[in-house]
Parts: structure tokens; C-alpha cells; sequence
């Protein structure tokens, strides 16, 4: 066997084997070491470097994995999300009893979820998400609080009834095309139409709609983002449900060619709905990390603009400087993914840092803690305000060059009205988010001032930096996203 | 000359911004607040003695590439339409240093969003790229929201939001519109660009923007700039805003923000006028001068002072918009002083109010009276603020008011006889009477221990009360420029009475 074949998928196999060693070390020193956190943050700057140099357009496993450009995006904010999940972990859960298996469940969220933006198979996607799923699954729950354990229970009944949906839809792909090859299964939907196609479309949308958090099955995830620890409702919201997008752009797109006209209305109305209804819930509410969970669903909203945007770009269309408006649309959903990846995992780390501080333990999430944060912690606040402002894509920030991209990118594709919708939605959600700042810069505080803690302190401005390197060098990151998008467009 | 001065201008109060914002006494952060505004003013200064205000073309102009695949250029430039208000703007930022001089709540935070504040607004009159003029135009939010909410009155939660909503929406409306300039039109090798000056040319091809699109894109920018200006009846967000904000909010918001919508009309709305549905010259007309009546109407029921101030403001800027419209090169010139003029004069005005709050502990007209009387230095610099804002001869006011009443009575007689007569005479009666109240008459029991408000206020105004005499009696300083602008918006286009308007 020539191993060197298999180097692409370098940064899988090393994250694998260190959350085994992570267990083994936890194993020998009863849960009391410090070195989990540190060989997991090591693993991940090591895998960051395998993934960005990875060689690619190579499958693997009977054309079940697949690394070309699409799968680097993904996993690269993948990896980068769990890198700052990781730094703002070491304070709170290195070297304590249990924090060896945090980390190893960690780091298997992340394989799985870089599982899934490979595989070009399905079963190797549905194997790739059921990891994530069973990490995240445990790691909701992690602190054992009352709160904790509902959020966790939720957020399993809901997964386990996507992943029914979605298993019964690849199911009934099989079954009419004879291969779970999504290649295949695009050729053979392409080669005949078959209505009974369309329902299995349905299926495996709602399966990832679940994922996504797209309305109406989004319920589950204020309920979770709220209950779960702070940290791990970042990775919940930045990581595992940008996965549901890395599956739905390469299953949907590919698979299910042959039905674009159907499926690209559904997703026009599903994203019209959740980015109404995310922002508009998202004004009701005095729980910051409920309003964080609102404000992911109106941004799922956006993202999938870009579906729709695919859905209705034919042969011929362009975008700016006569790039095709697919791939240009395509992009613009990666800058935002990337982009709202990094500012929400901001947005979740500074919320555990205020509620590791809050006066009202009743509910350490309430805005009321927020009072005068920009005196108490005034770093934490400062982050958390940029995040505010680069989510309701006010710019030079990530927020805005992505949300410029796919916005325009629906006017090009004659989708004014959608376009007209997703702005007046942006300045509604303004309202939510000029309410976290103007409590954190306008009102009196609400305790002493703290000190901040390190490792949330230096997460939080890795995030800042990558929010303003987006915004105001945009052109890098655009071309990189535009390779993505070429190497899944057929 | 410096390269790249109009860079090294937005670059050093940002820098200044960042290191204002990390000093740990007021002293510092004041000192580097000061220094930093005085690099844009003597920049500034020395670009104005090489400027060239003869010339209708873009000087100083820097382009580079910055997001290439999308056809976003960093280009920043200056022409006589733009650069008086880059001047005004370095002239007033260093002002408000000057006059904020003890402010002791947050002090670090406060001298760091003024500066903050002074590069979005120096960024929005450079800016030659719509993309580049988007991003400017929104940084301008930011500070302002701040410097309201945290250093604002009683209500200065709902204020800062209110401000911030009200006037986001606007700039949404007009990106809208600049979306859609740029998604139409196309250079000759098929790619896309935002540059401003380009796609305003662009708009007068009909193959490319057909009527109902331009009219369309014409309506969203107009909605952009009239509710920052404000216009009757976009204006609802400032009367509550002035209210709340500290004094150097009040004076940056009404001296600079409020020019970026009236630059607006200049730079975007005039060279697109000719080619939209004549009718929105006599909608904005009429709202031009409702906003001088209304304005004034509403200035003369006021019991605060600031709020009078604030409701001035509002008429005042309605002569931009008359005389922008009016479209006579004596009208246009006129319009483009009063910005200006109003930017100076207002700053002098919010200043007033702001000392007589800080003095005395109440801005309401009814409890003030002989003023003078324990504040001379104040009193006459207040008094010399109104007469300036009233219109008196001698003053840059009534040079700016005047070229636009008489520039704009070829084109709209009947207008601009309203104007004349309802909002002129009230416009005096207001200010007069205001001063009358506050300053003069028996002084009550209760102010007899008041004195001269700090050597910094006094400095601040008396700086201001000479540039409205300077641009009083010697208009040319700068309306030489703005004659050279009025042609050059004129100039490519054909007169309204070709255009078949009047």
C-alpha cells in the first residue's frame, strides 16, 4: 500500500490518532493533566498547515472521499473554528476532570465534520455527519447542568429525527439509481426523470435543513445554542451547521441536477422565510445567546441565497468581470459561511466569558449582564461589538463582503425581489444587535470590573483579526472561495 | 506637494483613533485627538494653496487596485466640488478637539470616535469609488452612535438607536441604487466598476439605464442623501439625536454629517438630473422648501435652545436642496457656500447651547435671562453665532442665503418668494428672540455667581465667529471653487429651460 497516496488526508489522520492519544493521556493521568488541551491545539495549527497544502483533486476509498478545493474550504473553517473553540477551552476545561474527553470529542466533531466535505459518496457523508453528530451530541450536555442535559436531549431528538429524514432519502436514491455515488446519482437523475426522485429531494432537504437550522425546523436551536456550554454552542453554530451546508451544496447541487427548477423555488421561500422569521424572533428576545441562535437562523438565510441563486443561473449567465454567476454565487455562500464562522465563534466566546462572570446566575445569559460591559471587560466587549456590527454587515468587515457577494449576486440572477428582502432584513437585525452594544457601551454596569481570561481573551481577537482581514482584504479570500466553487460545479 | 496627501490625511486621525483609544489619561488622549486633527487641517491647508480652482478636473487623485475581481478600486480625489468640505471638515474636527478640551467621562473613548469620526467624513468627500463611498459613509454610524449613547442626555438609548436605524435604512436605500448602477452598466471590455465618476456618466446613455430604471436608481440615492441632510419629512431622527448628544456630537453631526447628504446631491443626484422624469426637480424643490419653512416654523415654538438649534438646521439645509435644484450657476454656487457656510455657523450655534447647558445646568429658554451680564465673552460670541446664523450682511450666512435666493428666482419665482417672505422673517424672529431671552434683560438671582465658561470654549468660538466674518466679507476665499463646481455640474448637462422644466 503506498501511504503517500493517502497525505491529502493527513490532517483527518492526525486529528484521529491525537483524540485517541488525548483519551489515553486523560487514561494515565486520571483526567488531571494539561496536556490534552495543548496536543490538541497543536494538532489543529498542524492540520490547519495540512489542509491549506494539501494536494488536490485526488479521491480516495472507491471514489468514496474526495479532496479538491470545495473540501479544503470547508475544512479549513472547520479546523479554524475548532482551533478558537480550542484556545477559549484550555481555561475552562484543560486539566480538569473530563477535559481529556472534551477535547478527544472535540477533535472527532472535527474529523466528522471534515468527513462530510469530502465525501462524495453517501454513505461516507452520512458517516462523516453521524460523527459530528454523536461528538456534539455529548458535548452539549458536557457540563451535566439541568439546563446542559435538556439542551442536550434536545438537540439529539432533533439530529436523530434529521438524520431519519435524511437516511430515508439517500435510501430511496439508492434504490432508484442503484449507487450511492452522488456522480451517479446525478447522471442517472439526468439521464430520467423520475417523480419519485422528487420526493427523496424532499426527504434529504429537510434532513440537512435540520442541520442548517433553515425554517421551520430550526426549533431546536435557540433551545440548544442556550443550554449547551457557551463554547460548545460556538462550535455548534459555526462548525457542525456549516456542515449541513457542506453536504446540502455538494448533494444537492450534484445529486439533484436533473430537478433544478423544482428545488431552487423551495429553497427561495425557505430562505425568504428563515431570514424573516430569524431576525424578526431574534428582536423578541432578552437572552443574548437565544438572540445569537436567531441571528445564525437569519444568516442560514442568507447563505442559502446562494442556493437559489444556483438554482436559477444557466449556461451563459455572468456575474462581475464575466465570471459565471453559478460559481460567483457559489462563492459568495463560502465568504459568508467562512465569515460568519469566525464571527459567531467570536460572538459564543464572549458570551462564556460574560456569563462566567454574570451577577444574575439565575440566567447568565440575560442581556442584563451585559450592562456595562465595555467597562467590566473591556476587551470582551470590543470584540463582541465588532462581531455585532460585522453581522449586521455593516462594513469593512467579513459580514459585509460576503453578504455583498451573494446579495449581488441575486440581483444578477433576476432575484431582485429577494435581494431587496435580504437587505431590509439586514437592517431589522440591526435593531438586536445595536441592543447587545448599546447594553454593553450605554448602561451603567452591572458589577465590578474582572480580569479577562487569556485564553478567551486571545480567541476572541484571533476572530477580530480574521473579521477585518476579510472585510478589508477581501480579494484573497474571493479568489480562494471562487476555486471552491470551481471545483464543485460540474 | 506630499503624494498621497489625501491618504496620509484619512490614515493619521485613524492611527490617531486607535492610539487616542489606549492612552490612559485625558491629557494624552486629548493631546493626540489635537495632533492628529491638526495633520488633515495643515494638509488640508497646503493642498488648498496648490489647489487649482479653476480647474473642473479631480486633483490629488490616488488609485489602486484593491479588490480586482470585483472591479473595487481604493481611488480618492478632490475637485471644487469636494474639496471646500474636506477643508470645513479639517477645519471643525480640530474645533471640537479644542472645545471637548475637559471633557473628563471616558475621555479616551471620546477624543478616539471624534477622530474616528473625522476619517469617515474626510473618507466620504475623497471617495471616487462607490464601494469605497459605502464603506465611509457607513464608519461615519459608528462613531456617532457612541458619542450619542454614551455621552448623551436622558434619553440617549433610544436616540443613539433611532439615529443609528433610521439613518442605516437610508444608506441601505441608496446601496440599493448603487447595486444597481453597478450590475447595469458594463466597460467596453464586459467587466464591472464602481467608479463614482464613471457610472455618473454612464448614466446619461438611455441604452444602458432606461427611463423607469434611472428614475428608480435616481429615487433610491435622492432617499440616501435627503434623510442625512435631513429633509422634511426624513428629519424626525435629528431632532431627537441633537437633543441627546453631547455638544461635540451635536456640532460634528450638524457641522459634517449633515453635508454628506447635501455633498450627496452635488456629487451623485445634479449630474443625473438631467436625464430623470422632470418632475423630481419640483418634488425636491418642494421639499427644499418645506424644510425652510417647516424648519423655521418649528425652531420659532421651541422651548430648549438646542432644540431650536436643531430645527434651524433643518431650514437651513433646505436652501441646499432649493438651490441645488434650482439649477442656475448662481443657485448651485449658493448651495454649495451654505453648506459650508451652515457647517461653520452651526458648529458656533451647538456650541452656544452646549456652554449655556454646561454653565448654567439648563438649556430651557424660559429659566435663562442676563446672561450677559455675568458671561460678556460668551454673550458676545453667542450673539455673534445667531446674527451669523439669521442671515445678517457681513456674515457668511446671508452671502450663502442670498446667492441662493436670488440664484434660485429665475427658475422657481413662486417658491422662492414663500421662502422670502414666511421663513426670512421668522428666521430672525426666532434668533432674535432667543438671544433676547437668554442673554439680555435683568439677570435672574440665581446666575449671579456664573462666569466665563473655560479659556478652550472661548477659543473654539471666537475661531469660528472670525471664519464666518472671513467667508462674510471675503466670499472668494472659497467661493471662487464653488463657482468652478456649478459649472462644472452644469456644464455637461443642459439648462432646465432646455430640459423643458421652466
Amino acid at each position: 500500500m503506498d501511504l503517500g497516496h493517502y497525505a491529502p488526508l493527513g490532517a483527518e489522520a492526525l486529528l484521529t490518532a491525537v483524540s485517541l492519544l488525548v483519551v489515553l493521556v486523560g487514561l494515565f493521568t486520571k483526567g488531571r493533566s494539561s496536556l490534552p488541551g495543548y496536543l490538541s491545539l497543536a494538532a489543529l495549527v498542524v492540520a490547519m498547515w495540512m489542509v491549506l497544502t494539501a494536494e488536490t483533486n485526488t479521491v480516495f476509498f472507491y471514489d468514496s472521499l474526495r479532496v479538491d478545493g470545495f473540501s479544503q474550504f470547508f475544512k479549513a473553517v472547520f479546523v479554524l473554528v475548532s482551533l478558537l473553540v480550542v484556545i477559549a477551552s484550555l481555561t475552562r476545561y484543560n486539566g480538569r476532570v473530563g477535559g481529556d474527553e472534551y477535547f478527544a470529542l472535540l477533535l472527532m466533531a472535527t474529523v466528522g465534520m471534515m468527513v462530510v466535505a469530502s465525501a462524495i459518496d453517501l454513505v461516507s457523508l452520512f458517516i462523516g455527519f453521524e460523527l459530528a453528530s454523536l461528538s456534539t451530541y455529548a458535548m452539549a450536555g458536557f457540563d451535566r447542568t439541568k439546563k446542559n442535559l435538556e439542551a442536550a436531549m434536545k438537540y439529539f431528538l432533533y439530529g436523530a429525527a434529521s438524520s431519519a429524514f435524511m437516511l430515508f432519502g439517500f435510501s430511496m436514491l439508492y434504490g432508484m439509481t442503484g449507487s450511492t455515488k452522488i456522480a451517479d446519482i446525478a447522471a442517472a437523475s439526468l439521464a430520467a426523470f423520475n417523480p419519485a426522485i422528487l420526493i427523496a429531494l424532499i426527504f434529504v432537504v429537510v434532513g440537512f435543513a435540520f442541520k442548517m437550522a433553515l425554517v421551520p425546523f430550526h426549533m431546536w436551536a435557540p433551545d440548544t445554542y442556550e443550554g449547551a456550554p457557551a463554547l460548545v454552542s460556538a462550535l455548534l453554530a459555526a462548525g457542525s451547521k456549516k456542515m449541513g451546508f457542506a453536504a446540502a451544496f455538494r448533494v444537492i447541487l450534484i445529486a439533484l441536477l436533473a430537478l433544478k427548477l423544482e428545488w431552487y423555488m423551495a429553497f427561495a421561500i425557505l430562505a425568504a422565510v428563515t431570514m424573516t422569521v430569524g431576525n424578526l424572533v431574534a428582536c423578541w428576545q432578552n437572552n443574548v445567546r437565544r438572540i445569537l441562535a436567531y441571528s445564525s437562523i437569519a444568516q442560514a438565510g442568507y447563505i442559502s441565497i446562494a442556493f437559489v441563486v444556483l438554482g436559477v443561473a444557466s449556461e451563459g449567465m455572468t456575474g462581475p468581470n464575466n465570471l459565471p454567476l453559478d460559481q460567483y454565487a457559489l462563492a459568495g455562500g463560502l465568504l459568508l459561511v467562512l465569515g460568519h464562522a469566525i464571527m459567531k465563534t467570536g460572538a459564543f466566546i464572549s458570551t462564556a466569558q460574560v456569563a462566567s462572570i454574570a451577577k444574575n446566575s439565575e440566567d447568565p445569559d440575560d442581556i442584563s449582564n451585559y450592562a456595562g460591559l465595555g467597562r467590566r471587560a473591556p476587551i470582551t466587549a470590543f470584540c463582541m461589538t465588532v462581531f455585532m456590527f460585522a453581522l449586521a454587515g455593516i462594513p469593512p468587515t467579513a459580514g459585509y463582503f460576503g453578504k455583498f457577494v451573494v446579495f449581488g449576486s441575486a440581483i444578477y440572477g433576476g432575484l431582485v425581489w429577494l435581494a431587496v428582502l435580504a437587505i431590509l432584513n439586514s437592517a431589522l437585525s440591526l435593531y438586536y444587535y445595536l441592543r447587545i452594544i448599546s447594553y454593553m457601551y450605554l448602561r451603567e454596569p452591572a458589577g465590578p470590573k474582572i480580569s479577562e481570561s487569556k485564553g478567551y481573551v486571545l480567541s476572541l481577537l484571533l476572530a477580530l483579526i480574521g473579521t477585518f482581514w476579510i472585510g478589508v482584504l477581501p480579494d484573497g479570500f474571493f479568489n480562494w472561495a471562487m476555486q471552491a466553487a470551481a471545483a464543485l460545479l460540474p | 506637494m506630499i503624494s498621497n496627501a489625501i491618504s496620509i490625511m484619512i490614515a493619521v486621525p485613524l492611527v490617531g483613533a486607535v492610539l487616542a483609544f489606549l492612552t490612559r489619561s485625558r491629557g494624552q488622549a486629548r493631546l493626540v485627538a489635537l495632533i492628529a486633527s491638526l495633520v488633515p487641517l495643515a494638509l488640508a491647508l497646503q493642498m488648498y494653496t496648490e489647489f487649482d480652482k479653476s480647474s473642473k478636473l479631480m486633483q490629488f487623485v490616488e488609485s489602486y487596485d484593491w479588490v480586482p475581481s470585483i472591479g473595487v478600486r481604493y481611488t480618492v480625489g478632490v475637485d471644487c466640488i469636494s474639496f471646500p468640505l474636506v477643508l470645513l471638515t479639517a477645519i471643525v474636527s480640530v474645533l471640537v478637539v479644542i472645545y471637548a478640551w475637559g471633557e473628563n467621562h471616558r475621555p479616551n473613548q471620546f477624543f478616539a470616535l471624534l477622530l474616528l469620526n473625522e476619517v469617515g467624513v474626510l473618507g466620504v468627500f475623497t471617495a471616487l469609488d462607490f464601494f469605497l463611498f459605502y464603506i465611509f459613509w457607513e464608519i461615519v454610524l459608528i462613531p456617532m452612535f457612541f458619542l450619542i449613547g454614551i455621552w448623551g442626555g436622558p434619553r440617549k438609548d433610544y436616540s443613539a438607536i433611532k439615529f443609528f436605524i433610521y439613518t442605516h435604512v437610508a444608506s441601505l436605500v441608496m446601496l440599493l441604487a448603487i447595486f444597481a448602477m453597478y450590475f447595469t452598466y458594463r466597460l467596453p471590455d464586459g467587466s464591472r466598476t464602481f467608479d463614482m465618476l464613471t457610472l455618473l456618466q454612464a448614466t446619461s446613455d438611455k441604452t444602458v439605464f432606461p427611463p423607469g430604471l434611472i428614475n428608480a436608481i435616481f429615487a433610491g440615492l435622492l432617499f440616501g442623501f435627503l434623510v442625512k441632510m435631513p429633509a422634511f419629512p426624513f428629519h424626525t431622527w435629528l431632532p431627537d439625536a441633537h437633543v441627546e448628544a453631547p455638544t461635540a456630537g451635536s456640532v460634528v453631526l450638524a457641522a459634517l454629517l449633515l453635508k454628506m447628504g447635501g455633498y450627496g446631491i452635488f456629487r451623485v443626484i445634479l449630474p443625473m438630473l438631467p436625464h430623470v422624469d422632470k418632475a423630481f426637480v419640483t418634488v425636491i424643490a418642494v421639499i427644499g422648501v418645506l424644510s425652510i419653512i417647516y424648519g423655521a416654523f418649528l425652531a420659532l415654538a421651541q422651548k430648549d435652545i438646542k432644540k431650536l438649534v436643531a430645527y434651524s438646521s433643518i431650514s437651513h439645509m433646505g436652501f441646499v436642496t432649493l438651490g441645488a435644484v434650482a439649477f442656475t450657476w448662481l443657485s448651485i454656487q449658493g448651495a454649495m457656500f451654505q453648506q459650508f457656510s451652515h457647517g461653520i455657523i452651526t458648529c458656533a450655534l451647538f456650541m452656544s447651547a452646549g456652554t449655556i447647558q454646561h454653565s448654567v445646568g439648563t438649556r430651557i429658554i424660559s429659566e435663562l435671562g442676563g446672561l450677559a451680564d455675568r458671561m460678556p465673552k460668551f454673550a458676545s460670541l453667542m450673539l455673534a453665532a445667531f446674527l451669523a446664523s439669521l442671515g445678517l450682511p457681513g456674515m457668511s450666512g446671508f452671502v450663502a442665503e442670498f446667492m441662493v435666493l436670488t440664484g434660485s428666482y429665475p427658475t422657481f419665482p413662486v417658491y422662492t418668494m414663500l421662502v422670502v417672505f414666511t421663513s426670512v422673517g421668522v428666521t430672525a424672529g426666532y434668533h432674535l428672540w432667543a438671544c433676547q431671552k437668554v442673554l439680555f434683560g435683568p439677570i435672574l438671582k440665581k446666575y449671579l455667581d456664573l462666569h466665563d465658561p473655560h479659556a478652550y470654549e472661548i477659543l473654539a468660538m471666537s475661531a469660528i465667529v472670525f471664519l464666518t466674518l472671513l467667508f462674510g466679507l471675503q466670499p472668494a476665499l472659497i467661493t471662487d471653487m464653488m463657482g468652478t463646481a456649478a459649472h462644472q455640474v452644469m456644464e455637461p448637462v443642459v439648462t432646465l429651460s432646455q430640459m423643458g422644466v421652466i
